[in-house]
């Protein structure tokens, strides 16, 4: 076992990780945690907002996912890079918590009212570089939940479609018709520019 | 960048580009609360654990104590057995005193073992509360 918790440890360093500091954290060391905290907690949030969280769930389901990192990282066996594993537990707290709110009807719904919104956006040519970007996360934000996930895991995450299958419990073909739908979207609101409708 | 022309590469570096950009905002003092909590938890956990040993200890002394009251209403010819070799045991100690009474190396570990006997029954019964 130690073996292989050491050939893994040398495979995270390789990804830029300090294996000092990597079998700090394995061996559950408070401080070492709190730079995993430190490191990981904007993908945390950012995977409880995707999924339609209320603010003030967030960050509560944000600690409950690093809780329950702190409680299995030294069974940790790297069966997936670390990014990937943290994203499995934070989304699927994320999903058990819509689901004890009966929210999960949401994951599939496109946010019509505020894709209605973006056609007052202003046309990307004339924004900033950094409005731009926050501009396209908006568009991403309301589309429909799964597929916002996907895009996100897929384009800015850089994970692979095997990767994000396991993260979402799906076909590596649901994953790629959320892709593929999400970017369709993305690509007609974006070059639609101010006049199209979502509704149509 | 055209809002009405991409081909699919284009699209695709714009899109990843643009989403990496963006920051999430998270509250300032996030990993600190997150270490208090863990601290917190840890401490609720080693309590538990402490809680559950004491009632496993306890539930040990109920069941021994009714088991031997059980013992000798079942079987009142090993109870009475017991009994006589516990009566006898107050003579044989008397006696190995006695014989060991001039002989103070002997005294002096029997005290000790007494002693440490004594400090441990102390411990196990007051010693967290003191």
């Amino acid at each position: 076992m130690k073996v292989k918790r050491n050939v893994f440890v040398a495979v995270e360093a390789e990804k830029g990780h300090k294996t000092d500091w990597l079998r700090k954290l394995f061996a559950g060391d408070h401080e070492a945690f709190g730079e995993f905290v430190d490191k990981y907690k904007e993908t945390v949030f950012m995977c409880c907002r995707t999924l339609g969280l209320r603010e003030d769930d967030v960050e509560d389901v944000a600690s409950e996912t690093f809780l329950a990192a702190y409680r299995s990282i030294r069974r940790y066996r790297g069966q997936a890079e670390l990014g990937t594993w943290l994203w499995k537990i934070a989304y699927h707290r994320a999903v058990s918590h819509l689901r004890k709110y009966g929210r999960t009807g949401q994951l599939f719904d496109e946010d019509i009212e505020q894709l209605a919104d973006m056609r007052r956006r202003p046309s990307l040519d004339v924004l900033e570089d950094r409005e731009q970007a926050e501009s396209v996360w908006r568009l991403v934000m309301r589309l429909p939940k799964m597929w916002a996930v996907a895009i996100l895991l897929f384009y800015r995450e850089e994970k692979s479609v095997s990767e994000i299958a396991k993260i979402m419990k799906k076909r590596e073909n649901t994953v790629k018709t959320f892709l593929f739908r999400g970017r369709k979207k993305l690509k007609e609101l974006l070059a639609a520019g101010q006049d199209f409708d979502v509704r149509k | 960048m055209s809002g009405n022309e991409f081909n699919k590469d284009e699209f695709d570096e714009m899109l990843g580009a643009e989403l990496r950009q963006h920051t999430e905002p998270v509250p300032a003092d996030f990993a600190a609360k997150m270490l208090r909590r863990i601290s917190q938890a840890e401490e609720r956990r080693i309590l538990a654990r402490v809680v559950l040993q004491e009632r496993f200890a306890l539930a040990g002394c109920i069941v021994l104590g009714a088991a031997v009251i059980v013992l000798a209403v079942v079987y009142p010819g090993i109870a009475d057995a017991l009994t006589g070799q516990i009566a006898g045991l107050g003579d044989k100690l008397t006696k190995t005193v006695s014989a060991a009474r001039l002989d103070w190396q002997v005294l002096v570990v029997f005290a000790a073992v007494f002693g440490f006997a004594a400090y441990g029954l102390w411990d196990l019964l007051v010693g967290d509360s003191y």
